[in-house]
């Protein structure tokens, strides 16, 4: 990681970045705070100019990306295009129309000299994963086993996580814990305790603390930030202790030492750390009892008058059908599944659907109209290969059909076919599904709220987004494809919408769910 | 559309350079301003009726925008650690006190003639940071630079544009960055 730069024009690149450290944001607010001496060009002010370029150059670019396409009013866009209107193309029809000639020139110009958008490589600033969780509770951001982690603070409050940077360097954080990820080989801590595996190729693997520094040759080692004077433990291999105020001192196997004002010598303790088994005993135990929740809490959404349709994914081995379990939905058939192999969900046990492949899909018919909606969704995104990935699409679109998908942009999208003179929508979410996010199990819901003329969009059970719905009208689910599209109408093509991922549980309402609800289903 | 939609969405145009500066003045976060922009108006025509479309819409449009962007704001921001949460507060009370340019659409149409006359070297930077996205640690990569150089390069051209464009406001004419 780079040193924190004290140039307030780096800072203010990486404020207008959002990539600001906790260093960084309080050097910048210590700088702001200052009183102006006088400069012709106070930071504050230049913070301020620098911000509204930065907003005006953006505004040119999103001018740019939607300038090759047909001009689209707002109220009114077509399924098939962009939801999200350039104001700027607005403004354009509207009255400017020499700006957009000006545009397209410069854009011709500037845009053929690099690499378009669709080829730029996406990038991750993440240098270490949690690989596993136990009872995690978290202080702040919190994070679930399989996100990839950025430099800064991890605050644990309670539970076992254990983090395996890029390097190869494994930690076993117990809670309450402070820990600072610094680059894949270096870490900072000021509280917790630890322990480490440092294989042959993180050699050199370093945490600093505040009484000392601790670098690793190759073995392993566990560190109590927790007692009133910190202990380092050496169970194989060799480290060195750089104590502040000491000479390094190198520590063999078997061999313990304070990291207070006097080092003192002691043998290490192994029992006294939580061990790779530890974690795995506890993962497993803590699965089972997730598992075994969901299968006794489950039920009793079956006898939920407006529920229309859940699949559970637990269906006997080799079937090639997936039961409703909506008993008060007799007239909704069981999905029919197409492609897709069998997998692993949630939890072992827990059975999932693999959707891979372009024909990979399950079937559905789901009659009636509805003027409410809420669907829901266990889902793992493995990418967004397609401009559309669909979760849940209505054949065709028209008359009130709903697809409710993934954008290639990472949006989650519920589009609402238009009807009776009523304009077709797209109601979408800011970009949620980062590539940092695949491979990880995630919660979805989208409600249509017909009373608030809404559209409402959750992930994990959080809102994430709360669309206007201009035009209250019945929708139709009819006949639907999970994890792709049919289109209905055409015979020698049809679009590639096919979802990669997997699916382990989905459930269809004919009510709006309260977020008291979907927040219990997301648990 | 009916003849009121119609009135609506046009007279919002009419303001929308209004709307963005109101938003960039009580949300200064990065890339915050289209998005308000954008629900206001969501928002806007879907109590369209409610309208009097003969009356100043400015302190209507204002507080729609004050409240869009103070709900977008906080929910930008409440993921952040507590010292960025800080710094964002006051940088929003800095631009709240402030005078941020009233005429936004009139400035964006004055930059692209300026992006026009950029050097070769600002305008690739320019090109890769906000047209391809590509991040300053990236770029440095790409153009064997050190990231703090590009950060640096980035600010300046940035501060290069506004003194074109607020020559161009000032003098009229072709003006030279």
């Amino acid at each position: 990681m780079s040193e924190l730069s004290h140039d307030p024009e780096v800072l203010i690149q990486h404020y207008l970045e959002d990539r600001l450290t906790e260093d960084e944001a309080a050097l910048l607010l210590e700088l702001l705070q200052k009183p102006a001496l006088g400069e012709a060009d106070p930071l504050h002010e230049k913070l301020l100019h620098q911000l509204s370029m930065d907003a005006m150059l953006r505004e040119v670019k999103a001018a740019a990306s939607t300038s090759t396409g047909p001009v689209i009013l707002p109220a009114a866009p077509s399924a098939k295009t962009k939801a999200r209107f350039s104001f700027t193309t607005l403004t354009s029809v509207a009255a400017v129309a020499a700006c957009i000639t000006l545009a397209l020139t410069w854009l011709f110009v500037f845009t053929r000299q690099l690499p378009s958008m669709a080829d730029a490589e996406d990038t991750t600033a993440a240098v270490a994963v949690l690989s596993r969780g136990v009872n995690l509770e978290w202080q702040g951001e919190s994070h679930t086993p399989g996100s990839p982690l950025s430099p800064g603070w991890l605050r644990l409050e309670s539970g076992l996580a254990q983090i395996e940077f890029y390097q190869g360097a494994r930690v076993t954080l117990e809670g309450p814990a402070a820990f600072r990820l610094v680059s894949s080989s270096q870490a900072y801590c000021t509280a917790g305790k630890l322990s480490v595996h440092v294989p042959p190729q993180a050699k050199g693997f370093r945490i600093d603390t505040p009484k000392g520094t601790i670098v690793d040759l190759g073995t392993d080692f566990g560190l109590d930030l927790n007692v009133p004077t910190a202990e380092l433990h050496v169970f194989k291999g060799e480290v060195e202790l750089h104590a502040t105020g000491a000479a390094m001192k190198p520590l063999y196997e078997g061999q313990g030492m304070t990291l207070g004002d006097e080092n003192q010598a002691f043998t290490a303790n192994q029992a006294a750390f939580a061990s790779l088994n530890t974690v795995d005993e506890r993962t497993a135990e803590s699965q089972r009892l997730a598992f075994e929740s969901w299968l006794s809490s489950r039920p009793e959404w079956n006898n939920e008058a407006s529920l229309q349709m859940r699949l559970d994914f637990q269906d006997p081995v080799g079937t090639r059908s997936l039961r409703n379990h909506a008993v008060k939905a007799p007239q909704v058939p069981a999905g029919s599944i197409v492609g897709c192999d069998w997998t692993e969900g949630r939890w072992p046990g827990k059975r999932a659907l693999e959707f891979r492949n372009v024909s990979d899909r399950v079937r559905l018919s789901i009659p009636g109209e509805h003027e409410a909606i809420t669907l829901c969704a266990w889902v793992r995104v493995h990418g967004l290969d397609r401009p559309f990935n669909s979760l849940f699409m209505a054949e065709g679109y028209a008359d009130g059909a709903i697809h409710w998908q993934i954008t290639r942009d990472g949006k989650l999208r519920l589009g609402i076919a238009g009807r009776d003179g009523h304009p077709s929508r797209d109601h979408d979410t800011p970009a949620l599904f980062k590539p940092e996010r695949f491979g990880q199990w995630m919660h979805l819901a989208t409600v249509i709220d017909p009373v608030a003329k809404e559209i409402r969009h959750y992930l994990n059970g959080e809102e994430v987004a709360r669309v206007p719905w201009l035009h209250v009208f019945p929708v139709r689910p009819g006949l639907a494809d999970l994890g792709n599209w049919n289109d209905g109408g055409r015979s020698d093509r049809v679009a590639i919408r096919n979802f990669s991922g997997t699916m382990d549980e989905f459930m269809l309402f004919s009510r709006v769910l309260t977020e008291q609800e979907i927040a219990k289903l997301a648990r | 559309m009916n003849t009121h939609e119609t009135r609506a969405a046009q007279l919002f145009l009419t303001h929308h350079d209004f709307v963005k500066g109101v938003a960039l003045k009580y949300a200064p976060w990065p890339g915050l301003m289209e998005d308000i922009a954008q629900q206001v108006f969501l928002e806007f025509m879907a109590k369209e009726e409610r309208w009097d479309l003969e009356n100043d819409l400015c302190p209507l449009l204002a507080t729609m925008t004050r409240h869009v962007a103070m709900r977008l704001w906080r929910d930008r921001t409440k993921s952040r650690p507590e010292v960025v949460q800080k710094l964002a507060d006051h940088i929003r009370l800095l631009a709240e006190e402030s005078e941020l340019p009233p005429r936004y659409e009139e400035e964006v149409a004055l930059l692209r003639g300026c992006l026009q006359k950029l050097p070769e070297k600002s305008r690739e930077l320019i090109q890769l940071y906000y047209y391809s996205d590509i991040g300053t640690p990236q770029i440095a990569e790409q153009m064997e630079m050190k990231a703090d150089t590009v950060c640096r390069a980035l600010s300046r051209v940035r501060d290069k544009l506004r003194e074109c464009i607020q020559r161009q406001i000032q003098q009229g004419g072709v003006a030279h960055v």
